[in-house]
């Protein structure tokens, strides 16, 4: 099948749009610059459109590369001293339409209050359904950090909607 | 971990973290940035034709404020040579003047 596959923007552009500025936004909590991200992500693979083996080969640059830039506009705009949560915090960053529930957005919410590293295993953990391994690969990183990641992050996450979300949560 | 099931707290999270659509306007977007970037080479060489323009004139200026300053400079070192000319044959002048004048007594 990866042999027949011919790598086309428009079609990987169509599959995975969601997937890329979902992480951005995740990553950054701005829509603004999620969407100038995931337009950047996309250009820069039709620049390396031919390299891409297979869909899977695809999928996994574009999620390699979202992270990857989403953690340089991060710093960017530490360096540049600006609040990066001010959306979220204010709700803008999720549109009526998006139609998240209420704990979901305070959940969504106190993921962004932890650390980077925690943020990005989580966000891969869960919204992409990706295993420890994957992570790793995704993120350069060794696979025994991914787990400590995710597993510090989900404590520090529970424990922050335990004070939070008490009338929410159940079982947490 | 990934053989656990996970509990409602990660199943929570699993909602809360499901993808948003993107932006409407995002693939349009794309296939402009892309399609500018791609603009038929003409653009790319009236770009670098301007640049060369650019750099030609401010050669240009740079050339042209160099010689003033060098013709001024040869100026000043003419002005200066002409002074000590006239400064000496003024010296040498005196003396044939003076010299004149001891014979003129003299003879007297």
């Amino acid at each position: 099948m990866a042999h027949d596959w011919q790598p086309d923007l428009e079609r990987i552009l169509d599959e995975h749009q969601s997937m890329v500025f979902s992480l951005a936004l995740r990553m950054t909590g701005d829509r603004g610059l999620a969407e100038e991200i995931a337009q950047d992500v996309f250009l820069e693979l039709d620049e390396h459109i031919g390299r891409m083996k297979s869909p899977e080969h695809a999928r996994f640059w574009l999620r390699q590369v979202t992270m990857s830039r989403s953690t340089d506009a991060l710093r960017r705009r530490k360096v540049r001293g600006m609040d990066l949560w001010v959306e979220l915090e204010d709700g803008h960053a999720i549109r009526a339409e998006d139609r998240v529930s209420p704990v979901g957005i305070r959940l969504e919410h106190l993921l962004t209050t932890l650390p980077e590293a925690q943020r990005a295993a989580l966000i891969l953990r869960y919204q992409e359904d990706m295993l420890p391994d994957e992570i790793a690969a995704a993120l350069d990183a060794p696979v025994a950090t991914v787990k400590s990641h995710l597993q510090r992050g989900l404590k520090l996450l529970r424990a922050k909607a335990t004070s939070n979300l008490r009338e929410f949560i159940r079982g947490a | 971990m990934e053989h656990e099931e996970l509990d409602d707290f990660e199943r929570e999270l699993k909602l809360a973290l499901e993808r948003r659509p993107a932006p409407p306007s995002l693939k349009r977007r794309v296939m402009e940035r892309r399609a500018q970037g791609r603009r038929p080479h003409s653009v790319v060489w009236m770009r670098l034709a301007a640049t060369l323009l650019i750099v030609a004139l401010l050669g240009g200026v740079l050339r042209w404020g160099y010689q003033q300053r060098e013709e001024r400079r040869q100026g000043e070192e003419a002005r200066r040579q002409v002074m000590t000319a006239l400064r000496i044959t003024g010296h040498a002048l005196n003396q044939v003047s003076t010299r004149l004048a001891a014979h003129g007594r003299a003879g007297e």
